[in-house]
């Protein structure tokens, strides 16, 4: 019996000691057998599953490092990167595209990454980041990592164009034609099966990425926040065009021109439903569209597609304007002080960052691999010739590359080209979130969760749950709840930066 | 023999006990407990004077009172009624399928919930508006919350959970049922009068146990089903404790929260202690 209990003691013990040993052991740089500096990343995945190894060897090839990825899918980045930080268990490289979360900040603020801003112009691609974007990117003034370069503003709307041609509209130009078209959409059986079945709008579970901040654009709703001549600082649900756009999600929710579920529904299955051919107006992302095309295959081929980023409420040019998704930064390539220990180590993966900028590895995280993924023609223009393969072995890089922007090979397929130029044309039209490099605390520490309190409340609005009143009650209570001492800090931060000026 | 649950104790129970200091704190992982910056109170005073408190509160209890007055006496009467089925083959192949539920994890359960109710398409819904009837938004309404989520609970437990009472009441004295047979005692009778009593002890015993665990209401099952729309009802405790303390990095008020519900349970199951006792029966401690 005791030596049952001494051996049942040792296991135990002993399995106590190998959960420490790996809990400690992860995350160290160092050079591989054959002598390749090991980079260790722990990044955001965006797709289904990560990548395969065939592109990863070549982009290893070329930037000679071993790259050791760690990958954290998309829906549960939040939680994942604060247990990371709370854990100190990171890599060499991180990727923060959640710069507005509390426990990031403060990390950022705290001096667990290394500031790079001072090392930038020694790397050539590195130099040409804009001095606009380091801004932007920087808090109180630092930057912590090398900046993703997106977008400025890259959503819209986007209409199956053989139903319209079918219902016999024309391309809307207004948020009243656009209406028109989720009517007959519904109504007017667009796909020909004989039954009612299909409705205008499809949407997804999300204010922001969704239909909703984009039609807000449309009635002139401030992205986030808006700040007056005077330095008066408000939020932008209190906007008279925020109502506005709530007001057209109610009617096309009361109406039935969107699907009943958009509350509950999750983007896949939004993009499936919609390349099922159960709704025929998509609002997100303009390059969305090819995804969305390529999903229709085999089950919709009849499916043509026609992007749209000029409408308006008023139908005047002059009243255009689509939000900008945090100014055009996709978050930080940030380099935390524990893995990389000094200046040379920071050198040697800023090298590598700097190498990840080059043409040469853009064209491989984008396109993938000549003649196996995708063809070239005379005007530098790409096509993807097998998609299955570039999804599996690609796609899953997009997402990391540190710049998108300003390449000299351009994808060749006509959807791409047409969303492509539409998002350049958004930049002109883009408002941006003044307050996005201003500091909080409070909004630091609260912010997300007092949003809640009005994502919560627009929900219920636009399903007939809460009438005006009740809405002012809910900015009411994120007023007293924390709300008064965000905007009083913003106005003040406004103030220094003013005064710097 | 008890030494390896000893020492599970120590290790997962007693010693993380110690990270409960960072409740005073301003806790950032970088500084470690020892240089992070005391505060006091301040996360308990935000958490008695938020409004989200009293919402959390009464949401937790009243979630927690129709568990147990509606789920907690399910397994007792399915395990009466299995003991009294007599063909072997029958009520092995019952219990099998009551058990299947407890298998699946609550993503499973809840994504065929949401199959069956949704709007568009829901079987539901379908079968709803097919006789006549307008669609029942079952997912985005708060009045429908607490029945789908107390149903889900059975649906996925019940089986499972007649294990114990079905044990117990395989040890009831067979001379038991003879005696109250020669008195004239029908089924029913014996069920009443035999079986409950002589499982009595088990039932407190689970009952406590289960006021034990009040706040752990299941923080996958409930983050699953909320949603903007229905948060004022299905907000709890511990959905609270993530989203403030995981996905907004709030790690001291976070384990504010989380002390004040432990706080609770152990007030609860020291009152049931009692009340068992004054009952005539064994308590737990």
């Amino acid at each position: 019996m005791r030596y049952r209990t001494a051996k049942l003691l040792a296991l135990t013990l002993s399995g106590a000691l190998l959960l420490s040993a790996c809990a400690g052991g992860s995350g160290d740089s160092g050079t591989n057998a054959d002598g390749k500096t090991t980079i260790s990343w722990l990044n955001i995945m965006h797709t289904a599953s990560p990548p395969t190894d065939t592109v990863l060897n070549k982009i290893e090839e070329i930037t000679d490092v071993d790259i050791q990825f760690s990958w954290i899918p998309d829906a549960s980045k939040e939680e994942r990167l604060n247990t990371s930080l709370a854990s100190g268990s990171l890599a060499d490289i991180v990727s923060l595209t959640i710069l507005e979360n509390s426990s990031v900040r403060n990390a950022l603020k705290a001096g667990v990454f290394w500031e790079v801003g001072p090392y930038l112009d020694e790397f050539p691609n590195l130099k040409g980041i804009s001095q606009d974007m380091r801004n932007s990117a920087s808090i109180e003034g630092k930057l912590y990592g090398i900046p993703m370069q997106k977008q400025v503003a890259r959503n819209g709307v986007i209409i199956r164009k053989d139903w319209l041609d079918k219902v016999g509209l024309p391309v809307p130009k207004t948020t009243a034609e656009l209406m028109e078209v989720a009517k007959a959409f519904t109504e007017q059986d667009p796909d020909g099966n004989g039954v009612k079945d299909t409705t205008g709008f499809i949407d997804r579970s999300d204010l922001v990425f969704g239909a909703f901040k984009t039609l807000g654009s449309y009635f002139g709703t401030p992205s986030g926040w808006a700040i007056s001549e005077d330095g008066k600082v408000t939020p932008e649900f209190e906007s008279e065009s925020y109502i506005q756009a709530m007001d057209y999600m109610k009617e096309l929710y009361t109406n039935g021109y969107i699907n009943q579920d958009f509350a509950v529904t999750a983007k896949k299955d939004q993009q499936e439903g919609f390349a099922q051919g159960k709704a025929g107006i998509y609002v997100g992302a303009l390059f969305d569209s090819k995804g969305l095309f390529n999903l229709a295959q085999g089950v919709q081929d009849d499916m043509e597609l026609v992007m749209v980023n000029d409408i308006t409420s008023t139908g005047n040019e002059s009243d255009r304007a689509i939000w900008s998704t945090s100014n055009g930064v996709g978050g930080l390539l940030a380099f935390p002080k524990s893995e990389v220990k000094d200046e040379a180590e920071l050198k040697r993966i800023l090298k590598f960052m700097d190498d990840l900028m080059s043409e040469e590895v853009f064209t491989l995280m984008t396109y993938g691999i000549k003649d196996v993924h995708y063809s070239l023609d005379e005007n530098n223009g790409a096509t993807i010739i097998n998609t299955k393969l570039w999804e599996q072995e690609v796609q899953p890089f997009s997402s990391s590359r540190p710049n998108e922007n300003g390449y000299a090979i351009v994808d060749a397929d006509p959807l791409r080209i047409e969303s492509t130029r539409l998002i350049e044309e958004n930049t002109t039209f883009a408002v941006l979130n003044p307050v996005y490099s201003l500091e909080s605390p409070t909004f630091s520490e609260q912010g997300s969760e007092l949003q809640k309190i009005i994502t919560d409340a627009t929900y219920k609005y636009i399903l007939g749950k809460l009438d005006r009143a009740g809405f002012q009650n809910a900015i009411d209570t994120w007023r007293k709840s924390g709300g008064d001492k965000i905007i009083t800090e913003y106005e003040a931060a406004h103030q220094t930066v003013l005064n710097n000026k | 023999m008890i030494l390896p649950g000893f020492i599970y104790f120590v290790i997962f129970k007693y010693f993380p006990m110690g990270g409960l200091i960072i409740s005073f704190q301003d806790y950032q992982p970088y500084l470690g407990i020892r240089d992070s910056p005391w505060v006091g109170f301040k996360h308990f005073v935000r958490l008695f004077t938020e409004p989200t408190f009293a919402m959390l509160l009464s949401n937790t209890l009243i979630l927690f009172a129709l568990e147990l007055v509606i789920f907690f006496p399910i397994p007792i009467i399915l395990a009466l009624m299995m003991n009294e089925v007599r063909h072997r083959l029958f009520r092995n192949s019952i219990q099998t399928i009551v058990y299947i539920p407890h298998f699946m994890s609550w993503v499973i359960i809840v994504s065929i919930t949401y199959v069956f109710l949704s709007v568009d398409g829901g079987v539901v819904n379908e079968i709803i508006a097919a006789f006549g009837g307008s669609k029942i938004s079952f997912l985005t309404s708060p009045e429908w919350l607490r029945p789908m989520y107390i149903l889900q609970i059975i649906w996925k437990e019940a089986g499972w959970s007649t294990i114990i009472y079905l044990a117990a009441i395989t040890v009831v004295d067979t001379q038991l049922y003879e005696a109250a047979e020669m008195d004239g005692a029908s089924r029913l009778r014996k069920m009443w009068h035999v079986t409950l009593p002589a499982i009595r002890p088990v039932i407190i015993t689970l009952l406590i146990l289960k006021i034990g665990n009040t706040l752990e209401l299941g923080f996958e099952h409930m983050y699953l089903l909320l949603n903007s729309l229905n948060r004022e009802v299905g907000e709890i405790f511990d959905t609270y404790i993530f989203t403030a303390g995981l996905k907004n990095g709030q790690l001291s008020f976070s384990t504010t929260v989380g002390l004040f519900k432990g706080l609770v349970g152990l007030i609860l199951v020291m009152f049931a202690n009692r009340l068992a006792k004054k009952l005539g029966e064994d308590g737990v401690y």
